[in-house]
């Protein structure tokens, strides 16, 4: 006979999360203060980092979301903490700043610190499981999505965030930084634009002649293995030769240097998932469907457009989505050959020791990728719920 | 398959060469150069940037082989079962983290050099590893575990007997995944300081000298090429030792 | 002697296996067979503990199978289950070798039994003992699966729709392979099928269940004859009745005195045979011959159809 189920028993995953939440409280700073923008910082626990009162409901909320992590179990339940907990700790990390800084300085800086991050990481971990147990449809996702997004422009608009210090990097540098952020936007579409436009053409073809899939397969894999920083080396030098031997090219913009490598490199990156799932799309596509239709006859160029393309339309929206999100992380290393993008305040915040302006280009680029990896993954199921 | 091993081995002979002694092939570098800059890299032997950019790959590709692997088996274990949905997004999401934006934060925290870099290949290889071991342990069909149940093994014979070795070729690919990514992020490290190939790439870049990005570019690409071919190899050679038909390997 | 003793299984609210108890001689078959969701396989599997009972419990030779630790249980009780679950891993060999191994025989020992059993299972070692699974056509994997089975020399085989995974002409093959397998080692087992003809085919005796209950535990004649209730008589199927009745009676049981003309049938046919026979060749009887092919007597149609329904 089965031994009777516990009654009560704690819940794994939220016991963790529990343990992180009290580490977070009562073993690290919550904040991190600096006299000038390159002065060691200075530790500030949670009650030195805010007003009492606002010290303790931000620390009486985080402990109820680690009572509740413990015990709640339902999804929904979870999801409800986790944004109590955002909630109340995102504008509280606002108004810390706000605290620490000293009236009429505009030197300080105050940035957030390993607790605020474990807290952060905590309630997000809370979220994440969640979502993930409610396996929401994709218009569910859109929505939370969407959710999120409002939530953060309305803390970045309504200034409560403003005396951080990752946003007085950006307010000094406020022009460059939506100059950089058209130009990562512009090299990674567009190569995955251009991407499309050979690589689906190329995956059709692939996919009636077979020594051409091989081949072309093989060559992208290969030039897929080439590290991002060696790739645009290796153009360059030829690029270069271009635009110095050919005026016309030169008068293109074509250069040896900045972003016409980058875009190249990004394009024969970006080609390989495109044209292989343009490839598996067509594969999958049911044998008999396609003799039916030709039973009907309907000619080659119809059963393509209405048949085939249709039902593989998934799988190579599943290959879009990699580059998407490939492309968008590896325009940040474009910076390095003066191709522009995020990767500007990555590498200038590297060369100055400035983590601000590091996260000033690492976090709209993580949060681009996370964005459309969550769009392009909605547009999949989409695309795959219209053809069940 | 003759072509391809002719090419494989004229690529290993000519880059082994190449390293060893590059001053032999300064005339093809020159015409590059202006302003008698020098062809080829001379801050640095190149034999010694190249072991040094191995081993941090193959040092942190062990690291990051052992958490994944390990941390795989425990989220498919019914003790670690509540963490299974956490983790698989967790590596979606980790994988929307570009390698280079991981490096540049872990500098403040580290410092500059070997370290950073380290934590970066670390950190970034663990998400391929980790994926393809939930992948193999969990495509093992149903049917041969319950089997293998029904013979008497115990948890531990089943996953050491049945399970792992099932899942050792996806688990294999994995690390390839993982061996080259970590190429390129060292490659990058060179931009905190960290020995490694990138570091002739971007003395390039610094001195306008388009010589030294070609050749750090080509020992770079063809390193990666060769790994990446080589452990493309030992999978197929794995595959075949546990009785898959080699075709199901790409 | 395998006894199970009132087993019950629950999964929350919903009964699964309810109160079933019956017992299997030594060296028998007992097929158990129902409609699909009728609680076979659970009950297959509470006999090796893949399932534990919520009530009841399971004698072997009066022993509790829960004094005895799960997975050495299972080393002494074979297994097979649809699909066979073959190790695509390892060789046919190291497939069949896997229980042998995990209780510790010696190399030589191992490498002598796989060998034993691949003769016994008509798969020459030489060709196919190096062989994957994937290498196998689906009789030699139901075959091979069998063997690995049977390598520890269990005394009771455990079988879950072993054959359902084949088409019908490698199917009633395998069926007689098995049999005369089982003839030959004297296992017990227990088969579970939802393929009536295999049941009266394979079972010395027959376990009918329906939604969870056990409807009748008795001879395939028995079946027959008197059915425990409406369900088991339309699982049997009335209009075959009389068919399958035949298929169980020998040549023997209807010998008659006297001589008939044309070629002899011998006394250990079933009486199906003979009468499809006789039919064919559109004669009235045939010479009856025992094993030795010395004409004892002879059986005729009317004397068959007498066997075609139930004795008063």
């Amino acid at each position: 006979m089965l031994p009777p189920r516990p009654a009560f028993s704690l819940d794994r995953l939220g016991s963790v999360i529990a343990i992180l939440i009290g580490i977070a409280l009562f073993a690290a700073p919550f904040a991190t203060y600096r006299a000038t923008r390159i002065a060691s910082g200075e530790a500030r626990l949670l009650i030195e980092a805010l007003p009492i009162s606002m010290g303790a409901v931000v620390a009486a909320v985080a402990l109820g979301v680690a009572v509740g992590s413990v015990l709640v179990r339902e999804p929904l339940g979870r999801l409800g903490l986790a944004v109590i907990g955002l909630a109340i700790l995102l504008p509280s990390l606002g108004l810390s700043a706000g605290f620490l800084t000293p009236a009429g300085n505009s030197f300080a800086r105050v940035s957030p610190s390993l607790g605020f991050w474990l807290l952060a990481l905590s309630f997000s971990l809370l979220a994440i499981d969640a979502f993930a147990r409610m396996k929401l449809d994709p218009y569910g996702r859109l929505a939370a999505l969407a959710a999120g997004v409002s939530a953060l422009a309305f803390l970045l608009v309504s200034g409560i965030w403003d005396d951080l210090s990752i946003l007085k990097e950006y307010h000094t540098r406020a022009d460059s930084f939506w100059r950089e952020a058209r130009q990562h936007l512009l090299l990674a579409f567009g190569s995955m634009a251009a991407a499309c436009l050979v690589g689906i053409p190329l995956g059709i073809a692939g996919h009636r002649m077979r020594t051409l899939r091989t081949a072309v397969l093989q060559g992208l894999s290969i030039v897929q293995t080439i590290p991002s920083i060696a790739l645009f080396g290796l153009l360059m030098a030829p690029l270069g030769a271009i635009a110095a031997s050919v005026p016309l090219a030169a008068a293109l913009g074509i250069r040896g240097i900045g972003a016409t490598p980058a875009f190249i490199a990004l394009f024969l990156y970006a080609l390989l998932p495109i044209v292989a799932n343009t490839i598996a799309g067509l594969n999958q596509v049911p044998a008999a469907v396609v003799d039916a239709a030709r039973g009907m006859g309907m000619s080659a160029r119809q059963r393509l457009m209405q048949i085939e393309m249709p039902l593989a339309l998934p799988v190579i929206l599943a290959g879009i989505r990699i580059v998407l999100v490939q492309n968008l992380g590896l325009a940040t290393v474009a910076a390095l050959i003066g191709g522009g993008g995020f990767g500007s305040f990555v590498f200038q915040g590297i060369g100055q020791t400035a983590i601000d302006l590091v996260l000033l280009g690492a976090i709209p680029t993580v949060g681009l990728s996370f964005a459309a990896s969550i769009i392009l993954d909605s547009l999949v199921d989409i695309a795959k719920g219209a053809l069940a | 398959m003759k072509v391809a091993s002719v090419l494989r081995l004229t690529a290993v002979v000519l880059l082994v060469l190449f390293i060893a002694m590059p001053q032999a092939f300064a005339f093809l570098f020159e015409p590059l150069t202006d302003n008698r800059a020098p062809a080829i890299y001379n801050q640095g032997s190149l034999l010694f940037l190249t072991l040094q950019h191995l081993r941090t790959v193959a040092l942190a590709t062990l690291a990051s082989t052992v958490l994944a692997v390990a941390l795989g088996i425990f989220v498919t274990r019914p003790s670690g079962a509540e963490f299974l949905p956490l983790s698989r997004s967790l590596v979606n999401i980790g994988q929307t983290f570009p390698p280079i934006a991981v490096l540049a934060i872990a500098v403040p925290l580290v410092g500059f050099g070997e370290k950073p870099t380290f934590i970066a290949l670390f950190l970034y290889g663990l998400l391929p590893i980790f994926e393809n071991t939930l992948t193999g342990l969990t495509q093992v069909s149903p049917q041969t575990l319950e089997a293998a149940r029904g013979m008497g093994m115990n948890a531990r014979q089943r996953l050491f007997q049945v399970e792992l070795p099932l899942a050792f070729p996806v688990i294999l690919a994995g690390i390839r995944l993982s061996v080259i990514i970590s190429l390129g992020t060292a490659t990058i490290g060179s931009t905190v300081a960290a020995k490694g190939l990138g570091e002739v790439i971007i003395a390039g870049l610094q001195s306008n000298n388009i010589a030294f990005v070609l050749q750090g570019g080509l020992v770079v690409a063809l390193l990666a090429i060769l790994i990446h071919d080589g452990l493309g190899l030992i999978e197929r050679f794995a595959a075949r030792k546990l009785g898959r038909s080699t075709d199901e390997v790409p | 002697m395998i006894e199970i003793d009132h087993l019950t299984k629950r999964y929350g609210a919903t009964t699964v296996v309810d109160d079933v108890s019956f017992q299997v001689e030594e060296g028998t078959i007992t097929v158990v067979v129902g409609t699909s969701g009728a609680g076979k396989s659970t009950l297959l599997r509470m006999i090796n503990r893949l399932v534990e009972p919520t009530a009841g419990r399971v004698l072997i030779d009066g022993e509790d199978t829960r004094s005895i630790p799960e997975d050495e249980l299972r080393h002494r009780i074979g297994y097979v289950i649809q699909g066979y679950g073959l190790f695509p891993h390892r060789t046919v060999a190291a497939n069949i070798a896997t229980v042998p191994r995990l209780l510790g025989w010696d190399r030589k020992k191992i490498a002598q039994r796989v060998e034993e059993l691949l003769d016994l299972f008509q798969l020459d070692p030489a060709e196919f003992a190096q062989k994957f699974p994937h290498e196998l056509s689906g009789g030699q994997q139901q075959r091979v699966g069998v063997a690995r089975a049977l390598a520890a020399r269990p005394a009771l085989l455990l079988m879950d729709e072993p054959f359902g995974a084949l088409d019908a002409v490698i199917r009633s093959k395998a069926q007689d392979d098995l049999l005369a397998i089982q003839r030959r080692l004297g296992t017990t087992i227990v088969l579970v099928t939802h393929d009536m003809n295999e049941a009266f085919h394979l079972g010395d005796r027959i376990a009918v269940m329906d939604q969870a209950r056990l409807l009748q535990h008795a001879t395939p004649a028995e079946l027959l004859m008197h059915p425990a209730d409406e369900f088991v008589e339309r699982l049997v199927g009335t209009a075959e009745r009389p068919f399958r009745l035949l298929t169980l009676t020998k040549v023997q049981d209807a010998l008659e005195p006297g001589s008939a003309e044309g070629e002899p049938i011998t006394a250990s046919e079933s009486l199906h045979d003979a009468l499809s026979r006789l039919m064919w060749s559109g004669r009235k009887a045939l010479p009856v011959a025992d094993a030795s092919g010395a004409i004892i007597g002879k059986v005729s149609v009317g004397g068959i159809l007498g066997h075609g329904r139930p004795l008063p």
